[in-house]
């Protein structure tokens, strides 16, 4: 054999596919496992922590290999990557995926403010189940729109509803004795629960529901429609189902507007008196630029508020007990002081697990950042992840601790925050495209985390259901909030 | 026109009609969005999409298209897009799919509205040097040190073969001769040929966003500029007729071409279809035994059988365009910078064009007898999509000037090259028990045979 048949074979030998048909990679004993996926390029699985080798280059900066965005090693272990992405590349171009990153707190924050440079037209962000939104626009135009509701989810107007959350945490707990068996198990004195099934999946909707004025009749279908929608925003294969959802969304809301206006119904405050209509109610009287907004707007905007509001939610009450139930010193400093102390552990959460990953953008116009040039109309992601964990802000960042004194936990600002040594966490982004219901998020975690402390006596995990990571330790939080947890308490 | 009439067409400064002054602009001047929410200017691709509930993309997921099933073998996914959704958006790649023949033929002849991005861009190195293939110097020298040697290289190589013996024909023919001629066209020292063909390939496969791999190429890159420095200086003095001659000799505005205009001219060719498609016409005829029976009876049928490999099993399955603005297509408004797979391979293997397409038949009566020459229908048929899955030439007729086209060159080589292999060894077959198979090495990269045991 010459030298070249040698070299050729050589390459034919590494290769992503093998050429024997249908067998996955197998794990040999003592080998680092590998995950079962569709991805083209298995990465290792890595102690949570801890980036697998990519490669580097000839100075020794390590590689980052697009491939591994889409693997399962990444889903359940994003961090270290996004840590060589901020010391290294802090403007990563994927040309794979025909996108960047920006991943360091200081250049998201500047991107977040700057409402003109970095617009939200959407270039296929989401694939049509939410609809035409405000997200979508910028400057007067998105703020007319956002103002539309936003009032509900703030300040005095959601004091006065606070006492409806408390009712509808209650009115699910009181349920509980009555869920099926693969949700709540009694056995010796010891309730099993899965508070996601059982609570967090749904609370936040009945809340949602409750401010948009939906008919309490209509909840088990609106719960359908949201499920079937938020699972169609990918555009696989559920889309299908998603529009479907929101064409049904959209079919009942065209009836329900013709009865609100004539009928217009109020939300009341704890003693029965009314503060105002509620939000269908609002948005069907409302004019922009002297016209009603059609029922398709309403839809879309029901379909935000509640999109926005459902998913996220759930996960930061789960996200959040999961943490502190692995950390039972943080959990009891929570429950000696719940007035003040699930605040902050609310906040803690939101940095060190973020229910949603980040935001994109689109340059308007040509740019360079960090020696990167991004052409005009470039799709840029601001990874809200990355920022959170960003150790030029954050000490020590990878460590959930509730009492770190550098994030600052009080009242959310649409600046920001950032003075004598505190900085807010970009959970909720900032500037003019913050979060709208920052707040009454804020309110239903702390608010059903205080119901459920109530009525959980002793809570501990329960380790046999919980899903556990390759090497029998429980499962990280990755990219997406934990799905459920499951939570042992004494009923007596 | 009258002083008048001119100044009644200057839009007004203020008021309706007036310009936007907020106007954002892109690239190539064009309007991004205006500062204003005008609502015309406003179009939004959930609004357009929604209208089309049944377009929903159920039956497949985005991952199919980076799974190890698809880099072994893309066609039957390739269907589902093509026979479903035909401009597939493609979420998880970020990436738009196009996959019917007149879809993708219309794609790549639309210059003004979808550029292509050269591998030099994919290194970041495009200040470095310049593309020479198109000048008409290179060309010819090319040609016709291709044309004078070519026979005698592949004699060269399958002097080798010996009746009762046998060899791997994917890595001994079909890869090696691209090689052996690419280095016969430089006309490089014999001691140097290995060295040069471990840094071609590294610099040819680093052109991707496979970071090891283009660390690789980026140092291959290098080394090849430093070793054809003093070769390109020698040339000069004393030319030859082989490429580097042609280049060191090149009269270009002043300034003489550089070592680095050599590397990226190489890197630019496209040196994959005559590997690719060689090793899949052998592949395919091999085992189609029928089909190696009619070519062996009358070889003018080798032809034939090189344009039906390159409409059925195309090396490289996709080319990627990208928009130079946001514009309109197939119902669907895609945004500026955008990134479209054109599919070759789901384009050649379209019913609306090909009679039971998924067949290898060589001398298939729906399929266009040449090459596509500034257009994809030339005797009103369709031609495979396959020659570097480029637009086609610009000049629909070859000039006085020019030698034949590069896709010509190349089904000549392929031509003679397995002509004198039949020549050689007649009874060229499948060594018995082996089961090979066309695969990719990795996602993007060419399909092809890299296996092809055969006995004479």
């Amino acid at each position: 054999m010459d030298s070249i048949t040698a070299f050729l074979s050589n390459i034919v030998e590494n290769t992503d596919a093998k050429p024997s048909e249908g067998s996955g990679p197998s794990a040999k004993p003592g080998s680092v496992p590998r995950a079962q996926s569709l991805s083209s390029h298995d990465f290792p699985l890595m102690p949570v922590g801890q980036a697998c080798d990519m490669g580097h280059a000839p100075d020794g900066t390590p590689l980052i290999d697009s491939r591994i965005f889409n693997s399962f090693e990444f889903f359940r272990n994003p961090y270290p990557y996004y840590r060589i992405m901020r010391d290294h590349y802090p403007v990563f171009f994927d040309k794979l995926h025909n996108c960047y990153y920006v991943t360091r707190y200081d250049d998201i924050t500047t991107c977040y403010f700057d409402d003109e440079g970095f617009n939200t037209i959407p270039k296929g962000s989401s694939s049509g189940v939410l609809g035409n939104t405000q997200l979508e626009l910028s400057g007067v135009e998105h703020r007319r729109r956002r103002n539309l509701y936003g009032q509900h989810l703030v300040g005095k107007s959601l004091d006065n509803r606070l006492h409806a959350i408390e009712a509808i945490g209650e009115e699910m707990i009181a349920d509980w004795g009555n869920l099926d068996e693969s949700i709540v198990q009694d056995r010796n004195g010891v309730r099993t629960v899965a508070i996601g099934k059982a609570f967090a999946n749904e609370f936040p909707i009945r809340v949602v529901c409750d401010v948009l004025g939906f008919p309490k009749e209509s909840r088990k279908k609106f719960f359908y429609w949201y499920n079937s929608m938020m699972s169609g925003l990918g555009g696989s294969e559920t889309h299908h189902q998603g529009l479907e959802a929101r064409q049904d969304l959209e079919d009942y809301v065209g009836t329900l507007v013709e009865e609100r206006r004539a009928h217009p119904t109020y939300l009341y405050d704890a003693a029965g008196d009314p503060i105002g209509k509620d939000i269908i109610s609002k948005l069907c009287e409302t004019q922009i630029d002297g016209d009603y907004l059609s029922t398709e707007e309403i839809t879309s905007n029901i379909a935000l508020v509640v999109g926005g509001g459902g998913e996220t939610t759930r996960g930061a009450i789960l996200n959040m007990w999961y943490l502190l139930l692995q950390h039972p010193r943080q959990l009891d400093a929570v429950l000696a002081d719940p007035e003040t102390m699930w605040d902050v552990a609310f906040h803690e959460t939101l940095r060190h697990s973020t229910p949603i990953g980040g935001q994109p953008r689109h340059n308007s116009f040509d740019i360079e950042l960090h020696g990167v040039k991004i052409p005009a109309g470039s799709l840029v992601n601001m990874v809200d992840f990355s920022a959170n964990h960003d150790d030029r802000i954050f000490k020590d960042p990878e460590t959930f601790n509730i009492f770190r004194p550098d994030l600052y936990s009080g009242k959310l600002l649409r600046s920001g925050y950032r003075k004598e040594g505190k900085c807010s966490h970009m959970a909720f982004g900032v500037g003019p495209h913050l979060c709208p219901g920052a707040w009454i998020s804020h309110q239903e975690a702390v608010i059903g985390s205080k119901i459920l402390q109530r009525h959980l006596k002793n809570p501990r995990l329960n380790v046999d259901k919980m899903p556990k990571d390759f090497d029998g330790s429980l499962l990280p939080i990755g990219l997406i909030s934990a799905r459920e947890v499951w939570i042992d308490y004494d009923l007596n | 026109m009258s002083t008048e009439a001119k100044q009644a067409a200057k839009p007004p400064a203020y008021g309706a009609g007036a310009p936007d002054k907020d106007a954002f602009t892109g690239r190539n001047g064009v309007p991004l969005y205006t500062r204003n929410g005008n609502q015309n200017d406003y179009r939004t691709y959930e609004v357009y999409q929604r209208e089309r509930v049944k377009e929903a993309t159920d039956k497949i997921r985005p991952i199919q298209l980076i799974s190890p099933e698809f880099i072994r073998n893309p066609y039957p996914v390739l269907e589902i897009l093509r026979e479903n959704y035909p401009f597939y958006r493609d979420w998880l790649g970020n990436s738009f799919w196009v996959t019917r023949y007149d879809d993708v033929t219309s794609i790549f002849t639309d210059d003004a509205n979808f550029e292509t991005r050269p591998k030099r861009w994919f290194y970041d190195i495009e200040d470095l040097g310049r593309d020479l293939g198109q000048e008409v110097a290179l060309l010819t020298a090319q040609a016709t040190r291709i044309d004078a040697n070519v026979e005698r290289i592949a004699r060269e190589i399958v002097g080798g073969f010996k009746a009762g013996g046998g060899t791997d024909l994917a890595i001994e023919f079909a890869a090696r001769l691209p090689l052996e001629l690419l280095a016969c066209v430089l006309d490089l020292p014999k001691d140097d040929f290995p060295k040069f063909v471990d840094r071609y390939w590294r610099m040819q496969r680093g052109a991707m966003w496979e970071p090891k791999s283009r660390q690789a190429g980026l140092g291959a890159v290098q080394e090849l500029v430093e070793y054809f420095r003093p070769l390109l200086a020698a040339r000069r003095a004393n030319p030859g007729d082989d490429l580097i001659s042609a280049v060191a000799m090149l009269d270009t505005d002043g300034a003489p071409a550089t070592a680095e205009d050599l590397v990226i001219t190489l890197l630019e060719q496209d040196h994959e279809t005559l590997h690719g498609a060689l090793a899949n016409m052998w592949f395919q005829l091999l085992t189609h035994p029928e089909q190696l029976d009619l070519v062996k009876r009358e070889r003018r049928m080798v032809k034939f059988a090189w344009l039906e490999t390159l409409r059925h099993s195309a090396p490289v399955l996709t080319a990627n365009r990208f928009a130079r603005h946001e514009v309109e297509r197939f119902g669907r408004l895609i945004p500026i910078g955008a990134l479209l797979h054109c599919s070759a391979a789901a384009a050649n293997r379209d019913p609306r064009q090909y009679k039971d397409p998924d067949r290898f038949i060589v001398g298939r009566k729906d399929l266009c007898q040449r090459e596509p020459r500034g257009q994809y229908r030339a005797d009103g048929l369709p031609a495979g999509v396959a020659f570097g899955l480029g637009k086609p030439s610009k000049h629909p007729a070859v000039p006085e000037d020019r030698p034949r086209s590069l896709y010509a060159i190349t089904r000549d080589t392929a031509t003679t090259a397995s002509n004198v292999l039949l020549d050689v060894v007649p009874e060229v077959r499948l060594k018995p028990g082996a089961t090979p198979a066309l695969r990719s090495l990795r996602l993007g990269e060419m399909h092809t045979c890299w296996n092809l045991p055969v006995v004479f």
